[in-house]
């Protein structure tokens, strides 16, 4: 189940790994910018290959930093609308399927467990979460079926599928 | 399986948001941690006392470049310096407001100023009593005393912020500093 928001997760562990390495390359640009600064207060001037190139180091180091605050800011921003989306479609999700047991006429234990059921839990283990016997939820199961007229679970899945995939083909 | 989901929903229901970039919680914990080795372990006299200063001032100087080019909720946008939303803030607490703040709330975000301007005194006076012209001269030792000092009050006030805040609208703060997010309570109204 968790591979399905792998991509939320693998982005928030390159965020982590950008900002190590915003903040250690800063503080390198800091550091050779602060020596430049003693050389200079020091008498050496910038005509010293060694001052030029330090120098020019420190500004690459800059760029690269200022460079990467941005990549790191688009990442941030990405994850946000990411995770923004995710929630609008779940919002909208839960709204279609409840349409859906309301149109069938569900009982509550019969929703509880089509809920169970579409998020793909097996009868074995339904029955162990609500305290009943095996045979009592396969009754049930069966009777979701019949009323969403369907063949099986595969069936009741794909009602739901059908349905997203539908709209995104209308629009 | 179910355990993952439920730790996954938990992570992207509504009410669970991700406020402090890992840039802003880095930054965060490397100065406390420099804060606290500078103040309490390292020698004052020894030179890693000075590079400690150093890596502080430059930690602030990070974080006020992503102030402005950073997430939205780092941004001095977020949480500008205005005393009088936080006249206003202490105000709405006193009748027992509840509104939790996505970025620092307004009393919170003085605090972060204050603690930011009082590190790069300390940095400052520090470096003067490096320099020969002020080598020995009593006020600026003076000067970085008081502002260590004055330091050790907004770190103990900062902390009780923190603590009175957690109470006050149930969200856990620390652990937003150290995982990135604010979870927050159904019924808190949010700004």
């Amino acid at each position: 189940m968790i591979a399905r928001y792998f991509p939320i997760i693998k982005r928030e562990r390159r965020a982590v790994v950008l900002s190590t390495i915003i903040l250690l390359q800063a503080l390198c640009a800091i550091f050779f910018i602060g020596d430049v600064i003693y050389d200079l207060s020091q008498g050496d001037h910038l005509d010293n290959l060694h001052l030029i190139l330090e120098g020019l180091a420190a500004l690459a180091l800059i760029a690269g930093v200022i460079y990467l605050m941005h990549e790191l800011r688009d990442l941030l921003d990405r994850m946000a609308s990411m995770e923004f989306g995710l929630r609008v479609a779940r919002g909208e999700m839960i709204t279609l399927i409840e349409s859906f047991f309301d149109h069938w006429q569900l009982t509550p234990s019969e929703r509880e467990i089509a809920f169970l059921i579409l998020k793909g839990i097996d009868n074995d283990a339904i029955s162990k979460m609500r305290g009943t016997a095996q045979g009592t939820v396969r009754a049930q199961c069966t009777q979701i079926y019949a009323k969403a007229k369907v063949d099986g679970r595969t069936q009741l899945l794909s009602i739901f599928m059908e349905e997203l995939l539908h709209v995104g083909e209308e629009r | 399986m179910l355990v993952n989901d439920k730790i996954v929903s938990e992570r992207l229901s509504a009410r669970n948001i991700m406020v402090w970039d890992p840039l802003v919680r880095l930054i965060h914990w490397s100065l406390a941690i420099a804060i606290i080795l500078n103040g309490v372990i390292v020698d004052e006299e020894s030179s890693l006392h000075e590079w400690m200063g150093y890596f502080a001032v430059g930690l602030i100087g990070i974080r006020l470049i992503w102030g402005l080019i950073g997430s939205s909720h780092a941004k001095f946008s977020a949480f500008p310096p205005n005393p009088v939303a936080a006249i206003r803030h202490l105000v709405a607490l006193s009748r027992g407001d509840k509104t939790v703040h996505l970025s620092h709330n307004p009393i919170g975000a003085l605090m972060v100023y204050n603690i930011w301007l009082t590190v790069l005194l300390l940095g400052i006076t520090g470096y003067m009593m490096g320099t020969i012209s002020f080598f020995g001269v009593d006020w600026v030792e003076e000067a970085h005393e008081m502002a260590f000092n004055w330091l050790v009050c907004s770190i103990i006030l900062h902390i009780g912020g923190v603590l009175f805040d957690t109470w006050r609208t149930g969200v856990p703060i620390v652990s937003a500093m150290i995982n990135g997010r604010k979870r927050i309570l159904e019924d808190s109204p949010i700004e």
